[in-house]
């Protein structure tokens, strides 16, 4: 059978960020995939190099619009990590409550666009609706629903007004019944299980190998994870487990980042309860020569940061590693075998992150068949509404 | 297969019934959260112009014109809302106990005209160096500066003549002394170079004579 390449991208049809896939299909089946990332050069690394420690952290935050606290929580530890200081314990209560709010509207953010691909749009607005719940908390505790301006090194900006932590609790008690439901409509659902179940795998033998992170890797077995490996914040005070499971498909990788909600939830609470008193802020006057390494684990795996400091007050090197980067080639073990409908969610399974990762390179782009944004999403959902079909009459 | 189509049913009833979750936002105004963090609003009477927000603001918000050619000298505090990200870097810069320019809950910042409609600003009186006329700071930071150092203030005559002008108070004979000695530029308020130049310098000048002539 002639092999044909499809071309997907330089800017992502569906999820509207800049990548490009090149689909090598035969007939339906797809049976090479190249990943090419670095088509949107942002100068964020030379711009934090040109603002000073505290201005750098806005810089930071504004990489990524969904983890915009991943970046800075990295950025500070990097910073700390250069005099090195610990940062006061109730600081570290407040990063952490910011941090678990930002991976519960992350992972909700997620399904509500794996539900719009396969065609299921109620999941889709109900998690988004959801998600507002979740924003509102955040701008209850931060002030903001988005860039959240909390951190800066040797601590954070704003307190937690006691008088807030109520409504915050009964906002996020709030979604959990409707998290509830979402969980059993998911696990209940055969044409989910059917449309998902077995595709898009990555066994463990590839996680390693690809230096999987995050969800990505915890559906595969791999129990890979910087809040249990290397604590820091408030992880290991707290109760809390890391969700693991074994099979790495597509199903796997939602069932992680569905029982994670919970968790988070479980731990955004327990902060917000057990607040502890005291500073909030080492007031740092100065950084001294040095370098430093700073690691979060934002909703997509683990975020690095690098810093070295001349002595200055600005960062003479700044180097960021976002979650994506790692995750993205595992696309080159997931979607060979796999068909062209199958494509969409599976490329959408490790949650990429574009403008974490596209900060680098400038590529220029070869002109080839192009799938467009409908075609994508009518193939998916044709499947899904075949596989219903052929459900219904069983 | 029958279990998650009545739950799917018991919502879609669900979302008939109920109103829409999403605010009609045009017809009926939003309130954002007590701790919203909205535009920073400088507040006219507590400002100094010290331009402690400039220094600290990371989008180079917040900026300054001294206008010292027309009328009374004046500094221009702007701040352009366009380029503003609410994060109270400025807020908790301030010298004024936070007071100076603070956050505010006002979110909705549509304009029409770039040029004309995209910054805020408030007028703050300077005060210009009695020699050289160069500018030396906001009044009112001055007499922030006097009243912090408390009698301290003395042994700066730029400080408390700013303190003593302002209460009305002139004492004519500390005034003739210096002016005896042809040395009443000491007593004027002045920028930190011609301060330094009439501290240092010796010779006698003549009222009118520039700063710094009789140095070389």
């Amino acid at each position: 059978m002639p092999k044909s390449v499809i071309s997907i991208g330089p800017y992502h049809p569906l999820q509207e960020e800049p990548e490009h896939f090149q689909l090598t299909v035969e007939g339906e089946k797809v049976v090479d995939i190249e990943v090419s990332v670095g088509y949107n050069h942002r100068g964020i690394e030379k711009l934090s190099e040109r603002r000073s420690f505290d201005q750098a952290t806005f810089v930071i935050e504004r990489i990524c619009g969904i983890c915009s606290t991943s970046h800075p929580f990295a950025y500070t530890q990097a910073v700390e990590d250069i005099i090195p200081v610990e940062v006061p314990e109730r600081a570290k209560y407040i990063r952490t409550i910011i941090a678990e709010g930002e991976r519960i509207h992350s992972h909700l953010l997620w399904f509500g666009l794996a539900g719009h691909f396969l065609g299921y749009n109620t999941v889709y607005m109900w998690m988004w609706r959801l998600r507002e719940e979740i924003l509102d908390v955040m701008e209850i505790l931060s002030g903001n629903r988005q860039n959240y301006a909390m951190f800066k090194p040797g601590g954070v900006r704003r307190d937690i007004k006691p008088e807030d932590i109520p409504l915050a609790i009964k906002k996020i008690d709030s979604i959990l019944p409707t998290v509830d439901r979402l969980k059993k409509a998911i696990l209940d659902d055969p044409v989910l299980h059917a449309r998902l179940k077995g595709i898009g795998t990555l066994t463990k033998e590839e996680a390693i190998a690809y230096c999987a992170l995050g969800p990505t890797s915890r559906a595969s077995g791999v129990a890979r994870d910087v809040r249990k490996d290397a604590p820091y914040g408030a992880y290991d005070r707290l109760d809390w487990n890391m969700i693991v499971t074994a099979n790495g498909d597509v199903w796997d990788k939602a069932v992680v980042r569905l029982l994670e909600l919970y968790e988070s939830i479980k731990i955004m609470k327990h902060c917000l309860l057990n607040l502890p008193g005291g500073e909030i802020d080492l007031n740092l006057k100065s950084i001294p020569p040095g370098e430093g390494i700073g690691a979060h684990e934002a909703p997509r795996g683990e975020t690095f940061h690098y810093v070295r400091s001349d002595g200055t007050n600005r960062p003479a090197r700044h180097k960021v590693r976002a979650p994506t980067f790692m995750n993205l080639p595992t696309l080159k073990a997931t979607v060979p075998g796999s068909s062209i409908a199958d494509a969409a969610i599976i490329l959408a399974a490790i949650d990429p992150c574009y403008c974490c990762t596209e900060r680098m390179a400038v590529r220029s782009a070869d002109g080839r068949k192009l799938y467009s944004g409908e075609e994508l999403l009518r193939l998916s959902r044709e499947k899904t509404s075949r596989i219903q079909k052929e459900l219904g009459k069983r | 297969m029958k279990l998650p189509k009545l739950r799917e049913l018991l919502e879609a009833v669900n979302s008939l019934v109920h109103r829409p979750y999403t605010s009609r936002f045009p017809f009926e105004p939003h309130t954002p959260y007590p701790s919203f963090r909205g535009q920073p609003k400088y507040d006219p009477d507590r400002c100094l112009g010290c331009l402690a927000c400039e220094e600290v603001c990371p989008t180079e918000a917040i900026a300054h014109r001294d206008l010292t050619d027309d009328g009374t000298p004046r500094r221009v505090m702007i701040h352009y809302t366009d380029t503003c990200i609410f994060c109270g870097s400025c807020e908790a810069a301030c010298i004024a106990d936070h007071q100076g320019i603070r956050l505010s809950a006002d979110w909705e910042l549509s304009f029409f005209d770039r040029a004309k409609e995209s910054f805020e600003t408030i007028d703050k009186e300077l005060a210009i160096c009695e020699i050289c006329g160069s500018v030396i700071a906001c009044r009112d930071h001055l007499r922030w500066i006097a009243e912090r150092l408390g009698e301290l203030a003395f042994s700066s005559p730029t400080l408390y003549q700013t303190r003593l002008r302002e209460l009305g108070i002139i004492d004519p004979i500390l005034l003739e002394a210096a002016r005896s000695f042809g040395r009443e530029d000491r007593m004027k308020i002045l920028c930190a170079r011609c301060r330094r130049q009439t501290t240092l310098t010796t010779a006698a000048w003549p009222q009118g004579q520039e700063a710094g002539q009789g140095l070389t």
